[in-house]
């Protein structure tokens, strides 16, 4: 896509992750026209969870496995991961509103992951130790079962968190996005330098017809 | 504040206007000043200003704005001809549906064409499989409303050394120089190129009421939410409002256009928020709907009289789509640029800008450095991150914290031939909400348009690692799937045969029917066409505004 407007089809991703990816096709429908409404439900649930409340649209067994799954994606080490940015309550939100139509594809997933881990090491995907998992999530990193907990754990990362994730603005901090809505310059190291741009100070003139 | 008019549906009102966009904004500003009742039919939604949000992942991912299969509207993609068209996962025709159009949700990025642009078939010849044709116009009787464009809207910038010559200068200096526009400098100048400051379509001071950025760093796919972004939203839109005689009527979607038993337009046929269909009658139709959806429109008017849609006598309606072809170069430095604050461009090298024989390849273009990927978190983090990072884990981890704040991109945009393959037809089985048949965009660029992209690609890296680059890696030089800019389809001319509109965008078929926007551009010049479109739009209201007064529609 142009490089002048929304993101582009990234490169070195196949199509099916990018149809997780980019939220296309699979269902955010609710989303394009009830934009505010949502935007208050999910706010409404995020301060639910605070408060202890239980999972609204995933079960515990669906709740344990894709926060595992979400650890191994963004893990938690020196700074906070997945697990403190609260991306599973993100998940939560996402599949009772905006991404419900992939909610199949997650259970589906979720179970198949599981039935994976039993056959393997006689537990369920969660209880494994991080060895493990990273193993079996080897076996399937391709399946847009994957994809699509990729996706969710990015956007419980980095969306507002407003619905549910990036808590205590867990993945802005790991990055350096300072949400701000103004800055003044100079915004970078190389554009604070002294000297650093020798445009832009002449005289507002007509011109322009000068070649040098 | 004055109250907007209810226009009668039965009565004609002088004008209506399809479309609230870069041109549809200032052709209903220009004709309500000039006195006329003018009725704006917009199928998105009238947002104010206080209501955009840095929400990205509604506007970026879930498409707020943007419409395509979430709207209820998919548009079908192919190659060509031989391929069965699929709905894709972006909209082909990507545009933003709303009050303002895409002036709204552009990045604001601001180039004038140059003389070479108008006249590129008289100067160079034919070209094998494209149609490449000269403008019935040139630069000189264009640089008046180019000029109107930048004071009437406010834009920033300052002149450069190959620069078209302007009748006055820039109303407002330029945007502060960012980090990457600093390395695009320092990278260029070593290499013996000449690079400038990418003037933008954002006020850097206040003008006309109106405040100056505050350099928040949403504007790419954003709405402004300070109307710094000079949209016709925040511009013309209100000035039309302010005459009394200017009804903007959101979620209207127009679905066709009847005419007369003279073969005259009469009546604009839409569908209201409610989906009841609708009906206005009106003088004047003009049709400023983009360049993907003006000729859907047409195609979708045909009637006895015009079996092959309206205004296509030449068979040239939704032909010679052209999306400008790009490419993309990324780089990390070892410090931080924090190129997500302020706005996505503030140098660019114009050095590439003629075609040169010499290539072996027509084309030209433009290099200007940008955040564009890692303009926001989640952009970056799922598309701005170099190939050979992992893709999970704690590698991705330590790539997630690295290269964020310290990424930056070259962009080239560059020119697309005009071609009969590249078009915008009605997909014959997929149907839209309303029962309208679906957008179907044929699109594969040129051998020429991918070869200036390569070359321009080339150029971008020896210049990263002309500025010091730590690591870069490139986006591989593809035929294009998605547009925003959509252009050419509708083109201008003074043959009826090779043409859809005159010189004076009047349809040569329909008296009464105009068209004006990207659709009108025979050549798409080097990218960011929107000042180009705008230009057209305040050149196109001033004679339509004199044929009405003389009595010659």
């Amino acid at each position: 896509m142009k490089p002048d407007r929304g993101p582009c089809r990234p490169s070195g991703m196949t199509r099916r992750d990018f149809l997780a990816a980019s939220g296309g096709v699979i269902g955010t429908s609710l989303m394009a026209a009830h934009a505010p409404a949502l935007l208050a439900a999910a706010g409404a649930a995020a301060k639910a969870h605070e408060a202890g409340a239980a999972f609204l649209h995933l079960d515990a067994a669906e709740a344990a496995a894709l926060a595992a799954v979400a650890a191994r994606v963004v893990p938690s080490d020196d700074t906070p991961g997945a697990h403190e940015a609260g991306v599973i309550h993100f998940i939560d939100q996402a599949v009772g509103s905006f991404m419900s139509d992939s909610a199949g594809l997650l259970t589906e997933g979720r179970a198949g992951l599981d039935a994976r881990a039993v056959e393997a090491h006689g537990q369920p995907f969660a209880a494994l130790d991080a060895e493990r998992q990273d193993a079996l999530l080897r076996q399937i990193e391709e399946t847009p079962f994957f994809g699509l907990v990729h996706y969710l754990t990015v956007a419980g990362m980095f969306a507002l968190p407003i619905y549910g994730g990036n808590r205590g603005y867990a993945g802005w901090k790991l990055i350096g996005f300072d949400h701000r809505h103004g800055w003044a310059p100079p915004f970078g190291h190389y554009d604070a330098a002294v000297g650093a741009s020798t445009l832009g100070h002449q005289a507002m003139t007509g011109g322009g017809h000068d070649h040098d | 504040m004055i109250e907007q008019p209810r226009f009668p549906q039965r009565e004609a009102v002088d004008f209506v206007i399809i479309g609230s966009g870069s041109a549809g904004g200032i052709l209903a500003r220009e004709l309500s000043v000039q006195g006329f009742k003018v009725v704006v039919l917009e199928q998105g939604r009238y947002r104010r200003t206080h209501e955009f949000t840095h929400d990205e992942l509604s506007v970026m991912f879930n498409h707020e704005y943007v419409g395509g299969p979430l709207g209820g509207d998919p548009q079908t993609f192919r190659h060509d001809a031989s391929e069965k068209a699929e709905v894709p996962d972006f909209p082909p025709a990507y545009y933003a549906r709303m009050v303002g159009g895409s002036s709204v949700h552009f990045s604001a990025n601001f180039w004038r064409l140059r003389p070479v642009d108008f006249k590129e078939r008289s100067l160079l010849g034919a070209i094998d499989n494209a149609d490449l044709a000269d403008w019935p116009l040139d630069y000189d009787e264009l640089e008046p409303y180019y000029t109107r464009v930048d004071w009437e809207i406010g834009v920033s910038g300052a002149p450069g050394p190959f620069d078209p010559p302007r009748s006055r200068p820039y109303p407002l200096p330029p945007m502060s120089v960012k980090s990457s526009g600093v390395l695009l400098e320092k990278g260029a100048r070593e290499l013996g190129l000449h690079p400038q400051v990418a003037p933008v379509a954002i006020l850097s001071q206040p003008f006309n009421g109106r405040a100056p950025c505050i350099h928040c760093g949403f504007c790419m796919g954003f709405g402004c939410e300070t109307g710094a972004k000079s949209s016709t939203l925040v511009t013309m839109i209100p000035q039309a409002e302010a005459t009394g005689r200017c009804e903007i009527r959101s979620q209207c979607t127009v679905h066709r256009i009847e005419t007369d038993a003279r073969g005259r337009a009469s009546e604009v046929l839409y569908y209201d928020a409610a989906g009841q269909e609708q009906g206005q009658r009106a003088r004047v139709v003009i049709v400023a709907a983009n360049g993907a959806e003006t000729p859907r429109l047409l195609l979708m008017s045909a009637s006895e009289r015009f079996p092959d849609g309206l205004a296509n006598g030449s068979g040239l309606v939704g032909r010679n789509l052209m999306f400008n072809a790009h490419s993309a170069t990324y780089a990390w430095f070892d410090q931080p640029l924090h190129d997500y604050k302020s706005v996505q461009c503030s140098r660019i090298v114009h050095d590439f800008y003629d075609s040169d024989p010499k290539r072996g390849f027509y084309g030209g273009g433009a290099i200007d450095a940008r955040p564009f990927l890692s303009a926001s978190p989640m952009l970056y983090a799922l598309t701005g991150m170099p190939p050979d990072t992992p893709r999970w884990g704690a590698g991705f981890k330590r790539d997630l914290a690295y290269g964020f704040t310290r990424s930056m991109m070259l962009a080239a945009s560059t020119t697309s031939l005009a071609m009969d393959r590249n078009n915008i037809t009605l997909d014959p089985e997929l149907k839209d909400r309303f029962g309208r048949p679906a957008m179907r965009v044929t699109y594969n660029d040129h051998p020429h348009d991918l070869a200036m992209a390569t070359f321009l690609q080339d150029w971008a890296e020896r210049i990263l690692d002309a500025a010091g680059a730590e690591k870069t890696w490139r986006k591989p030089v593809e035929p294009e799937t998605v547009g925003a800019h959509l252009l050419g389809t509708c083109r201008m001319g003074d043959d009826p045969q090779r043409a859809v509109v005159d010189r004076y965008h009047r349809s040569h078929d329909v008296p009464n029917l105009f068209i004006c926007d990207g659709s009108s551009m025979v050549t798409s010049g080097r990218g960011q066409p929107t000042m180009t479109i705008m230009a057209l739009a305040f050149r196109a209201a001033h004679h339509i505004g004199e044929f009405a007064r003389r009595g010659e529609i």
